[in-house]
């Protein structure tokens, strides 16, 4: 019994999660790959000081210029939610993204949001 | 010249597994099943795919984090390589593969860094395999091939970039600088090869869905999972860390390995067969095939009867390879150790084309047609030894 609900409950996670991805940004478990390519330079400034490439991939465990293959949101959300849950109480960072999607024009992102206090 | 006596078979299904690796019997799991996480575990020990087993870091799942992270991550990999190990030398090989399955699925939701579509559906194959129940055909790894190639194949339907051509555009000439891309391109009207290749991918992906869940279709949706992801490993030189490895495998969800060991007729008075045959009894090390000579009046180098269809010569032989576990073993060992250096990517585009070159149907055909020797009608007939009749 159990070897057939697991296997369906599996597939139908993954349905869900190939239904949801027409509705947000990202491509989590929703078998992407490889279709987007983002290239991004990164810079981050914690309290006032410019993060180093070495301080930037241990603070965000990915390097400040580089290439990803999925989405561009999963870049952002990385970013994002390290300094949302593991920065310590009192870092103000501020980042600025400049990407490409697909080759395309260059936007740019950043945190915290423009609209951010 | 002295006649080779055919070798006794076997190992007996009752008995205890061995703990050579090279061997495939005796596990619960049936062979083409074995094969698959065996090749898979061998891959991730290969590339030493522990040392990126994750701490918890961002996970999808609240809370993980909380726990101490050397310890989790300790934990995740002696599991990890235990269950690699147990699964290479055939120890409790559902529960190994169901094990290391739910490592690397915890890993997956345990690390936004960690997270990557190849280490699913590795993970995926492992655990899925380890839910096999005997007897029964293996229908959740198809499924689980079936529904990945939906989601890859409506994600780039819906994606503009896609329809466009801009996707493979940039990613050809940007990302990968790909020379044969470069060269076609150069001729062609501009974004025509781009969309040419953005379509062709997008309908591949959504025809091999149907053909992997109609079953008289699901030898080709196998041919054509094998034939695509060669594809991408010539077109890039990349295996995209183990996603060429568990799709390519998971194409051995498809196929039924012979229960019982096949009977191989030879011709006893060619001197390069008879070296031929040497080696493949020193590969066989399941004892899968059962030599029976034959003298050249019967036409065959090699004869190989296997079910209602029988095999001659360059065909008999190309299906000794395949059917050897072992081949899959030698070609994951040709490609995983090999450090991500410009060189390799040739070097693994060299492998997988030679595999294919060697092993697809299409040169057995032609060879057998150009080199094989007139061949008898005959009936083919079960029972004893697969014996073949001339009629």
């Amino acid at each position: 019994m159990l070897r057939t609900a697991i296997p369906v409950a599996l597939f139908v996670f993954q349905l869900g999660a190939i239904v949801y991805a027409r509705f947000v940004p990202t491509r989590y478990f929703c078998w992407a790959p490889y279709d987007t390519q983002t290239d991004y330079v990164a810079t981050a400034t914690v309290n006032g000081k410019k993060l180093t490439s070495a301080e930037f991939r241990q603070r965000y465990r990915r390097p400040p210029r580089g290439f990803d293959n999925r989405a561009p949101q999963h870049v952002f959300d990385m970013l994002e939610q390290v300094e949302q849950k593991r920065s310590r109480p009192g870092d103000a960072a501020a980042i600025v993204v400049k990407y490409r999607v697909n080759g395309k024009e260059l936007r740019e992102w950043r945190w915290p949001p423009p609209s951010h206090p | 010249m002295a006649l080779a006596s055919p070798i006794t078979p076997v190992t007996p299904a009752t008995a205890p597994p061995s703990w050579n690796p090279l061997k495939f019997r005796g596990t619960p799991l049936p062979t083409e099943l074995l094969i698959l996480v065996k090749v898979l575990a061998l891959v991730v020990l290969l590339v030493n795919h522990v040392r990126i087993l994750p701490d918890p870091w961002l996970p999808f799942v609240p809370g993980v984090d909380r726990i101490p992270p050397i310890l989790f991550q300790r934990t995740l990999q002696t599991v990890f390589v235990t269950c690699a190990l147990a699964l290479l030398f055939n120890r409790r090989v559902r529960l190994a593969s169901l094990v290391i399955g739910a490592t690397m699925l915890i890993a997956v939701v345990s690390s936004k860094a960690y997270y990557g579509n190849n280490k699913t559906f590795c993970a995926l194959m492992f655990f899925l395999t380890g839910l096999y129940v005997p007897g029964r055909k293996p229908w959740m790894l198809q499924w689980q091939l079936g529904l990945t190639y939906f989601g890859a194949g409506l994600n780039k339907l819906l994606d503009a970039d896609w329809h466009s051509g801009v996707f493979f555009e940039n990613w050809a000439v940007n990302r990968l600088h790909q020379p044969w891309y470069m060269a076609l391109n150069s001729v062609l009207p501009p974004m025509v090869l781009a969309r040419l290749m953005c379509w062709s991918t997008i309908v591949t992906e959504l025809a091999v869905v149907p053909a992997i869940f109609i079953r008289r279709f699901q030898p080709w949706a196998a041919y054509a999972n094998i034939l695509f992801q060669s594809g991408l490993l010539l077109f890039t030189g990349s295996t995209f860390t183990l996603f060429f490895y568990s799709m390519s495998a998971a194409s051995l969800a498809f196929v039924t390995w012979p229960a019982e060991p096949v009977t191989v007729g030879y011709d006893i008075d060619s001197g390069l067969v008879n070296r031929i045959r040497k080696v493949l009894q020193f590969c066989d090390a399941d004892r899968r095939f059962c030599w029976t000579p034959h003298s050249r009046d019967v036409g065959d180098w090699f004869h190989l009867p296997i079910g209602n269809r029988v095999y001659t010569n360059f065909r008999a032989l190309r299906m000794m390879v395949l059917l050897n576990p072992i081949t899959y073993l030698a070609i994951a060992t040709l490609i995983a150790p090999v450090a991500d250096v410009p060189a390799a990517a040739a070097y693994r585009r060299v492998v997988v084309g030679s595999c294919l070159f060697f092993l697809m149907p299409a040169l057995a055909w032609i060879a057998d047609r150009i080199l094989g020797r007139r061949q008898p009608v005959r009936l083919a007939t079960t029972g004893v030894a697969n014996r073949v009749t001339d009629i």
